[in-house]
């Protein structure tokens, strides 16, 4: 205190307006500095978004809506045919067996690590958990395509195929020959992808249950499972499925490792054993030898991707609001 | 320790608290000890429970009153190095038993916690919750329960129109109530009361003391209290703990009049704590 009345005792009137107004041209520049940060983030999404549409409006102009229902995908054709419905098909069965897989999974280590984990045990499980966020999407593309797919396709693929034959619609799903590429066997990396990122995230959400809560519902007499299930999960359920919709966006987006191992194939199949491509697979592996109207359906295809990416996020909003509804706040 | 400030003389005793005849046992300590990791928190606590009783525990902060308040339903036993030697016996059980079926023994001694802890849903849910765990009813018999629960909370009345609503939107006080209509739905035999009012306002504060009265009909309860007006008005008996010993343990009346013990008398007229 003393030192700020040195200040003001030493200064007249009109120094300290003159201190002021320095010190207020440095609060504008911030405010302006602040304020094209924030800006700038919509100018680059909305410069995405209309490239996007310049790019693809020849194949939006040629194909129209069609291009949503059209399974055919012959770009040599004359006049080439292209259809979306097998990568949008492939996108989401992906990215939804993927998460069908990795919710479980990633919320069962959050649960193991946070709740019965013993303490030695905790460090090494949550460092491989972050090791395997860190690894590039090619590694596991490659692992993908020498390692678990030929292992799937010798063991996993035969033996669900056997099981299910001749039961109605799970036959269909798991029907032959099985493959090294397989829409299942991408499905399969992209859950182990996502999969640090639902675990990391939930770990850290359980971590904020307060510990009274957790002791008030063994106090009335909880298991382990009792309190997981009714209070940590709901009580951190905005949490969980934050994470959940950070791995989905990855899942829909992901391209290398899926390129690799999922075969690129454009025909839909009812078995997810059999090849198939999503959006993002279909744009790396054609962009590059790709031109005029052709270029431009792929470019359509990466706005679709953006659209499917867009309404995935809302829906996975609006089950939130629903949710928070039900449990009466 | 605003509470301090008023009890610069012994606290007056509760007309109701006179001295009760003696009650069978209902929770009985025999040279209870409990460790935290090396340190000897609880020395050698020898203390009966008294059926349908209210017993409260008096002391500074960190003489062990919540510690052996935690022993009488395992609690400490969520947390790796801690642990209690000795005897403690609720009726014929031994609560220290490694092999106790630790839900059930919870059912017996329900806890209501310093702070309200509803759980995550709705104010129903919340009572039905404890009672599915240990019992198959149908929804009208549940809905029977509920109500019971809730009155026997002091909350059937506030809530009744807005069972559905979230029990986070209650106010404080009846947050609490929720949750020792939450403990009482479970038909314990004993309830555990740690610092129930810390966190309430004056008029809440008398609706819980109030509850424990009533709940003393049915219950054997003990409570630990940093308020000792509280421990006047709501107990039978009163124990004095310092620095993990029970210092005292006797009547209410007996422990605010005319204690034994030079320790309890100078914490309870305010001369330290």
């Amino acid at each position: 205190m003393a030192v700020q009345s040195d200040i003001i005792d030493g200064a007249g009137p009109y120094d300290r307006a003159k201190a002021l107004s320095a010190f207020k041209l440095g609060d504008v520049t911030f405010y302006w500095i602040t304020r094209l940060s924030a800006i700038s983030v919509l100018l680059i999404l909305g410069g995405i978004i209309i490239s996007l549409i310049v790019g693809a409006f020849p194949a939006m102009r040629e194909y129209g809506l069609s291009f949503l229902w059209t399974q055919r995908w012959a770009p040599s054709a004359d006049p080439p045919v292209l259809g979306a419905l097998g990568p949008m098909y492939g996108t989401l069965v992906t990215s939804f067996i993927a998460m069908l897989i990795a919710i479980p999974v990633g919320l069962g280590i959050a649960i193991f690590l946070t709740e019965l984990c013993p303490q030695w045990l905790r460090r090494p499980i949550g460092m491989a958990i972050e090791l395997l966020a860190g690894i590039p999407s090619i590694i596991y593309g490659m692992w993908g395509f020498f390692v678990l797919g030929p292992f799937l396709a010798n063991t996993f693929q035969p033996f669900m195929i056997k099981v299910f034959d001749g039961v109605p619609v799970l036959g269909a799903i798991f029907a032959g020959p099985p493959s090294y590429l397989s829409t299942f066997n991408a499905a399969l990396i992209l859950a182990i992808m996502v999969l640090p990122f639902i675990t990391s995230i939930s770990v850290d959400v359980f971590k904020t249950v307060p510990p009274v809560l957790k002791e008030a519902a063994y106090g009335v007499g909880c298991t382990t499972w009792e309190v997981v299930r009714s209070v940590v999960i709901p009580y951190t359920r905005v949490g969980i499925i934050g994470g959940v919709m950070l791995a989905l966006g990855r899942a829909l987006g992901e391209t290398m490792a899926v390129t690799f191992i999922i075969g690129n194939s454009f025909r839909i199949s009812s078995s997810i054993f059999a090849p198939g491509t999503t959006i993002s697979a279909a744009i790396a592996s054609e962009f590059a030898e790709s031109d005029g109207l052709h270029q431009s359906g792929l470019i359509l295809l990466g706005l679709l991707l953006f659209v499917l990416t867009f309404f995935v996020l809302a829906a996975a909003r609006l089950m939130l609001m629903r949710l928070d509804k039900k449990a009466g706040n | 320790m605003s509470e301090m400030s008023v009890s610069v003389s012994a606290p007056t005793v509760h007309p109701g608290s006179q001295p009760l005849p003696e009650a069978p046992p209902k929770v009985t300590a025999r040279n209870l000890n409990f460790y935290y990791g090396e340190h000897h928190a609880l020395k050698n606590i020898n203390l009966t429970l008294g059926t349908n009783r209210v017993t409260a525990f008096i002391g500074p902060s960190g003489c062990g009153k919540s510690t052996l308040l935690r022993i009488f339903n395992r609690m400490y036993d969520l947390y790796p190095g801690q642990r209690a030697s000795g005897q403690l016996m609720l009726d014929q059980t031994n609560i220290l038993d490694p092999r106790l079926d630790l839900n059930l023994l919870r059912a017996r001694v329900g806890m209501v916690f310093q702070k309200p802890t509803p759980f995550p849903m709705t104010i129903y849910e919340n009572i039905a919750f404890g009672i599915r765990l240990y019992e198959k009813i149908s929804k009208s018999e549940m809905d029977d329960r509920v109500e019971k629960a809730l009155r026997g909370g002091a909350l059937w009345n506030e809530v009744k129109d807005k069972l559905n609503a979230s029990g986070l939107s209650l106010s404080g006080g009846q947050q609490q109530r929720l949750c020792i209509a939450r403990t009482v739905a479970v038909r314990p035999e004993v309830i555990l009361f740690d610092e129930p009012c810390s966190a309430l306002d004056p008029i809440s504060t008398a609706k819980v003391e109030e509850l424990i009265q009533e709940l003393s009909e049915n219950y054997t309860i003990a409570i630990v209290t940093h308020n000792m007006q509280q421990a006047a008005r709501v107990s039978d008996k009163t124990a004095f703990m310092y620095l993990g010993e029970l210092i005292e343990f006797d009547d209410t009346s007996k422990i605010f009049t005319s204690p034994t013990d030079r320790r309890t008398q100078d914490y309870i007229t305010g001369r330290f704590g």
